[in-house]
């Protein structure tokens, strides 16, 4: 029996040792530096290619910021560091999130011209349109439908949809516009992008991150978009975009790029390709980062985003005199077709 | 009392049944059954939602029965268990918070051997489930994961039968060790939309030692009051798994408190 206690008592610290997290760091600003540099490096899904197209090195990037600290510096101090260090990234969907602020960089829509004036978009729409959920639509004057979707956040469902159809069915066309769409629900999104074909189309693929290594992913798995059962919109259709199209606004337009009837106007679209997870820092703050990308039907990254069919801006000079130069362009193109 | 074995235990209580139409004494099946409250700390790791540890509370319930079965020659006894726990738990830094649900439901069958007067042995295989989820308030899209295990388990315990202060008591030992089985573990980085999409059978894999190492120990004491038998005692619950680069474990430790009634169940002829 004495040869076998240490026996059992090794096994015994063997069943009850717990599994460790990999972060474990301490809550002091090299602690939680090293704790997201870490979550990056591992979990954070276009390392490689960030690499590649901004030309940083991320295993240097630890070097170059700790040495910005120093242990007595400000919590706020500290948030600004980590930031600096996220904004090599230049993804919208890398955040921190602390009660004193929003880690964020955002150079994919404020770098460059909004292209939408919503007041004047507003005059468009008039006051009698239709609310549908989050639809927003009329007739103009020139038998177009004119469709507004700000948010893919604000949920439809299939019966505001096919109200939707059913009431501008007599249009020579449709203008779908989401300029200013920072994305939200891939559901809505597929939804959506239902309503545009007659048949099973492959509009892009997606994976995710399988280890820890920056290359480490699943085999990308296509992604259709399959024709919705309702009613469906069989007429030409003008998609307007600008910077401010991000997330699953992105996808949106990836998805309406493969559909027969559809042109993409204005600007290059935001970007945002990865699906975002969360995880935390040991201070305390919350971390988003892309974890899954996406791609587009030829298997390009569309991070960075998707250029327009026909590429289109707002005129100023003719926003002053009430008129939204793109929504005239996609009015002339589809009287044209 | 100093005479009680498992079996005897379970007759610590008999009600009286009435009669003439119900199966032989001898075909009788004594049942113990006990209901327990819990309540403990716990300490929570689920590297899909977070790389911290959350610790805080555990509120759990426990209804167990054990009866002897005529096989071989009456040493097999058959245990079912149906446990139940909330948990409520923190981060580090206290900013964020885990809410948490597990039921599981487990028979077992042991071989009882007595070596002496007042002791039994017992050992054998357990069968269970366990089902459940770990919610994480502030996420945004993984703010939750599912738990579900099928395992199939070794079990050994032991009963000792005493008396202090004229007060006839009996303490038990049980320790159950999955070594085989089936859980549910979505890959490293896998989206709710993937896995939707790739249907979750694609993350149900095979558990073993290697890879899901729990354990769960309960000790317990049980005494009588006038009629009532009670009993108190310690829940040591390990769960764990490190599959597909994430790691996960819950490890609580619980006093536990409530009754043990003891029946028999008969058949009407």
């Amino acid at each position: 029996m004495k040869r076998l206690l240490p026996i059992i008592a090794v096994l015994l610290a063997l069943l009850t040792s717990c599994q460790r997290s990999d972060y474990e760091y301490d809550d002091t600003p090299l602690g939680n530096l090293d704790a997201l540099w870490t979550l990056i490096d591992q979990r954070y899904c276009f390392l490689s290619y960030k690499e590649e197209q901004l030309g940083f090195k991320w295993s240097e990037l630890h070097a170059k910021y700790s040495a910005k600290l120093n242990p007595s510096m400000s919590r706020m101090q500290l948030f600004e560091v980590l930031c600096q260090m996220l904004s090599e990234l230049k993804d919208g969907h890398v955040n921190i999130s602390t009660s004193l602020d929003l880690g964020r960089n955002w150079s994919w829509k404020e770098d460059y011209p909004e292209n939408l004036d919503r007041e004047l978009r507003d005059q468009y729409l008039g006051t009698d349109y239709h609310i549908g959920s989050g639809l927003k639509y009329t007739i103009l004057p020139d038998n177009i439908a004119y469709v507004v979707y700000e948010s893919f956040s604000d949920a439809i469902g299939e019966g505001n949809l096919s109200d939707m159809l059913a009431y501008l069915r007599l249009c020579n066309g449709m203008i779908l516009d989401i300029r200013g769409n920072g994305g939200g629900e891939l559901t809505n999104v597929e939804r959506l992008s239902q309503r545009f074909t007659n048949e099973k189309v492959l509009v892009g693929y997606m994976c995710h991150k399988t280890g820890m290594g920056h290359d480490d992913f699943s085999e990308p798995k296509a992604e259709y978009i399959n024709p919705s059962k309702e009613i469906r919109w069989q007429k030409p259709v003008v998609l307007l975009v600008n910077r401010s199209c991000y997330s699953a606004a992105n996808i949106f337009v990836r998805n309406m790029k493969e559909m027969p009837l559809v042109t993409v106007m204005g600007d290059q679209t935001g970007g945002g390709s990865g699906l975002p997870f969360s995880s935390e820092l040991p201070i305390g703050w919350s971390v988003r980062f892309s974890a899954s990308p996406s791609f587009d039907a030829k298997m390009q990254h569309i991070e960075f985003g998707i250029e327009p069919d026909v590429p289109c801006s707002l005129d100023e000079s003719q926003a002053a005199e009430g008129k939204d130069s793109m929504i005239e362009e996609a009015r002339k193109q589809l009287q044209q077709q | 009392m100093k005479r009680l074995l498992l079996p005897a235990l379970l007759l610590l209580s008999v009600s009286s049944f009435a009669q003439t139409e119900l199966e032989p004494v001898a075909e009788r099946k004594p049942t113990a059954s006990s209901f327990l409250l819990g309540i403990g700390g716990t300490n929570q790791l689920d590297t899909y939602l977070s790389p911290m540890e959350y610790t805080g509370t555990q509120v759990s319930f426990m209804t167990q029965s054990e009866r002897m079965t005529h096989l071989a020659n009456r040493h097999i006894s058959f245990q079912s268990t149906f446990f139940g726990a909330y948990t409520s738990t923190d981060n580090p830094a206290e900013t964020a918070t885990y809410t948490g649900a597990r039921l599981a439901y487990d028979a077992a069958w042991h071989y009882n051997y007595s070596p002496f007067r007042n002791f039994n042995l017992k050992g054998g295989a357990m069968i269970g489930t366990d089902l459940g989820f770990l919610y994480n308030d502030r996420n945004g899209n993984n703010p939750a994961q599912g738990q579900f295990s099928m395992d199939l388990s070794l079990s050994a315990g032991a009963d000792y039968s005493f008396s202090l202060w004229k007060l006839p008591m009996q303490a038990h030992y049980q320790a159950d060790l999955p070594m085989v089985g089936l859980m549910f573990c979505p890959e490293f980085g896998e989206s709710y939309y993937e896995i939707s999409q790739n249907g979750v059978g694609h993350d149900i894999i095979f558990a073993h030692l290697g890879n899901a190492l729990s354990l769960r120990q309960l000790l317990t004491l049980d005494f009588c009051l006038k009629r009532i038998t009670l009993r108190v005692g310690y829940l040591c619950d390990i769960r764990q798994s490190n599959a597909r680069s994430l790691k996960y474990h819950d490890i609580s430790h619980s006093f536990m408190f409530g009754f043990v009634r003891h029946f028999q169940l008969m058949k009407r002829k």
